[in-house]
C-alpha cells in the first residue's frame, strides 16, 4: 500500500478547507490514497455541515474581529482553528478502509496516537473519535463520504487560543461562556501543555505523525504534489466555501449546549418556578454532574446554601427524581429555605439541560 | 424480512448496490427511495437527514441530499434520475427513523422519474439482485454485527 504526502506548509485559511474537499472530489478509482497536512496563515471559525452559524457562532463579533467563518462537509460542532493546529486530512478509497465507522477510527487514528506517545505524550484513542491523554481531549477528529472518497480528518494541537474558542462561540450567557471557557481549560489539551519546553519542533511534530501513519497503516509514504487536475476543483471550490450562500445555509443539527470532549458537555436552561426562574449551568461527564451553577431570580436563606449546594450535587447522575430527592434532603438540613421554589423546580432546571437547545 | 449476512434486504426492492440506497415504484409512478439497513449499520445513530429541496432535479447516482450520524457525515445518492416531488417532513424531524425503519418510515423523499424503465434495469431486484448484493458485502467483506 502506498500514501501520497502532500505537504503543504502554511496554506490561506481558505485553502485549509478547499484543498482536501478538492482532493477528495477529485478521487477516481484507482488514484492514490492521500494525506494532506498544513496550517492556516490566518485564524478562522470552521462549522459542521449541517450546522446553522448565528444559532451557534457570535458572528458580529467574528465580523468585527476579521475573523472568517466557514462550513465544511465534515460534521460535528463549530471550532476555533488557527496556525498553531497542523491539520491532517485522510483522503482514502473506500474500499481501503474497514466496513464500519469504529473500525476506520481505530485504523486511521493509531498513526496520531502513536505519534503522540512518541512525543511523550501518554495519548489513547477514546472511541469514537478522540484522542486524549490522562482524560484530556488533545485532538478531535471527524469523518465524511466527498465525492469518491472517505475522508478522515483531525489536528495535531501544538497551541490552543481557549479564550477566542469560548469568545466566537453564540451563548446564552456569559456565566455560560466562563463554564465554557474553563471546562475547555479543563478537559483540552494540547501538545505544549502536556509537554513544555521539551515539545517537539513543528517539523519534528509533523515528521512523527508521518513516519506513524506510514507504520500503523503498513503504507509506503511517498512526498507527492497536488495535480492540475485536483488544483481545478480546489479552485472551483474556494468559491464555493467562501460564498455566504454556503455558510449561512439553513442548518438540521441542533444539539443542546456545547460538547468539549467526548462525554463531557456544558449545557444551560431555564424552569420557571412560582417563586422565580430558575437557570442550570451544567457541566455534564458521561452522565453525571460534573460543575453546576444555579442562577436567576429566586431567592435563597441563607443565600450560601445555594453554592454549597452546586458542590454537593457533583457526581449526581442528570436524573429527575434522583436530584429532586438529593436536593430536598441537602436543604432540609441545611434548614434552607427558597420561597415557592421547591427541590423538584430545581432539579426540573437542570435535568432540562439536557434537552435544551 | 429478508436476511441476508444479518441485513435487512427486502426482495421487491430495487438497489443501488454500491451506494447502500433503496428505490420502490408507487403504484401512482412516483419512486420512493431511501438508505439501505446496510447504510444505516453503517452510519450508526443518524442525527440529520437533510433532502434536497422539492422540485430539484437529480442525475442518476447525484446526492439526493446529506445525512449525519453522530461520528460520520455523507450523500444519499439517488438510485434514480428524476424530479423530487415530496421530502419526508417525518424523518427530517426524527432521523432516527432511518435506524429504526428503513424501508417503511425512514424513507427519504419521492422522485418522479425520467427514465425508470432503464434506470431500474440497472439496478439489483429480486433474488438474483439480493444474490448481487450479497455478493458486494461478501467482496467487501461486510456483515451484520447485531
Amino acid at each position: 500500500m502506498k500514501i501520497r504526502i502532500l505537504d503543504l506548509g502554511t496554506v490561506p485559511w481558505l485553502r485549509s478547507q478547499s484543498i482536501y474537499h478538492g482532493v477528495a472530489y477529485a478521487m477516481r478509482p484507482g488514484d492514490p490514497d492521500t494525506i494532506t497536512l498544513m496550517n492556516p496563515a490566518e485564524p478562522y471559525v470552521c462549522v459542521g455541515l449541517h450546522q446553522e452559524v448565528e444559532k451557534e457562532i457570535d458572528v458580529d463579533y467574528c465580523r468585527a474581529n476579521g475573523i472568517p467563518i466557514v462550513r465544511r462537509e465534515v460534521g460535528g460542532g463549530a471550532v476555533y482553528l488557527d496556525k498553531n493546529q497542523l491539520f491532517w486530512h485522510a483522503i482514502f478509497q473506500r474500499e481501503h478502509l474497514p466496513f464500519s465507522i469504529e473500525e476506520i477510527y481505530a485504523k486511521v487514528l493509531a498513526g496520531p496516537v502513536a505519534a503522540h506517545r512518541a512525543m511523550g505524550i501518554d495519548a489513547v484513542h477514546r472511541p469514537v473519535n478522540d484522542l486524549q491523554v490522562g482524560g484530556k481531549k488533545i485532538g478531535g477528529t471527524g469523518a465524511a463520504s466527498i465525492g469518491g472518497a472517505f475522508i478522515v480528518v483531525g489536528s495535531l494541537i501544538f497551541d490552543f487560543d481557549y479564550t477566542l474558542m469560548a469568545r466566537v462561540l453564540k451563548v446564552p450567557s456569559e456565566k455560560f461562556r466562563d463554564k465554557v471557557y474553563q471546562t475547555l481549560n479543563e478537559y483540552l489539551t494540547t501538545i505544549r501543555r502536556e509537554l513544555g519546553d521539551r515539545a517537539p519542533s513543528w517539523e519534528e511534530g509533523k515528521q512523527l505523525l508521518i513516519r506513524h501513519f506510514a507504520e500503523t497503516l503498513g503504507a509506503q509514504v511517498e512526498l507527492g504534489t497536488i495535480t492540475d487536475r485536483e488544483w481545478r476543483v480546489i479552485e472551483e471550490l474556494d468559491g464555493v466555501l467562501a460564498s455566504d450562500a454556503w455558510t449561512y445555509q439553513r442548518g438540521g443539527l441542533v444539539r443542546a449546549g456545547v460538547k468539549i470532549a467526548e462525554g463531557v458537555h456544558v449545557r444551560e436552561a431555564a424552569h420557571k418556578a412560582p417563586g422565580g426562574l430558575v437557570r442550570a449551568t451544567v457541566r455534564e461527564r458521561d452522565g453525571a454532574i460534573d460543575d453546576l451553577v444555579l442562577s436567576g431570580d429566586f431567592f435563597c436563606y441563607p443565600p450560601e446554601a445555594i453554592p454549597a449546594l452546586e458542590r454537593s450535587l457533583i457526581g449526581t447522575p442528570l436524573e429527575e427524581e434522583v436530584l429532586t430527592t438529593r436536593i430536598a434532603a441537602f436543604l432540609t438540613e441545611r434548614g434552607a429555605r427558597l420561597p415557592r421554589v421547591e427541590a423538584a423546580d430545581l432539579a426540573k432546571a437542570i435535568t432540562l439541560t439536557q434537552t435544551a437547545t | 424480512m429478508t436476511d441476508v449476512l444479518g441485513f435487512d434486504l427486502p426482495a421487491d426492492l430495487y438497489y443501488l448496490v454500491e451506494k447502500h440506497v433503496w428505490a420502490r415504484l408507487e403504484p401512482d409512478g412516483l419512486v420512493r427511495i431511501g438508505m439501505t439497513d446496510v447504510a444505516q449499520s453503517l452510519a450508526k445513530t443518524i442525527i440529520v437527514v437533510r433532502p434536497k429541496a422539492v422540485g430539484k432535479t437529480l442525475a442518476r447516482a447525484q446526492s439526493a441530499g446529506t445525512v449525519e450520524s453522530g461520528k460520520w457525515v455523507g450523500p444519499v445518492p439517488a438510485p434514480v434520475a428524476g424530479e423530487i416531488v415530496a421530502v419526508n417532513g417525518e424523518v427530517v424531524a426524527t432521523p432516527s427513523l432511518v435506524n429504526s425503519d428503513p424501508y417503511g418510515k425512514g424513507w427519504m423523499m419521492l422522485i418522479r422519474p425520467s427514465s425508470w424503465e432503464s434506470d431500474a434495469a440497472q439496478l439489483a431486484t429480486g433474488e438474483a439482485g439480493i444474490a448481487t448484493y450479497r455478493a458486494f458485502l461478501e467482496a467487501q467483506g461486510i456483515s451484520c454485527e447485531r
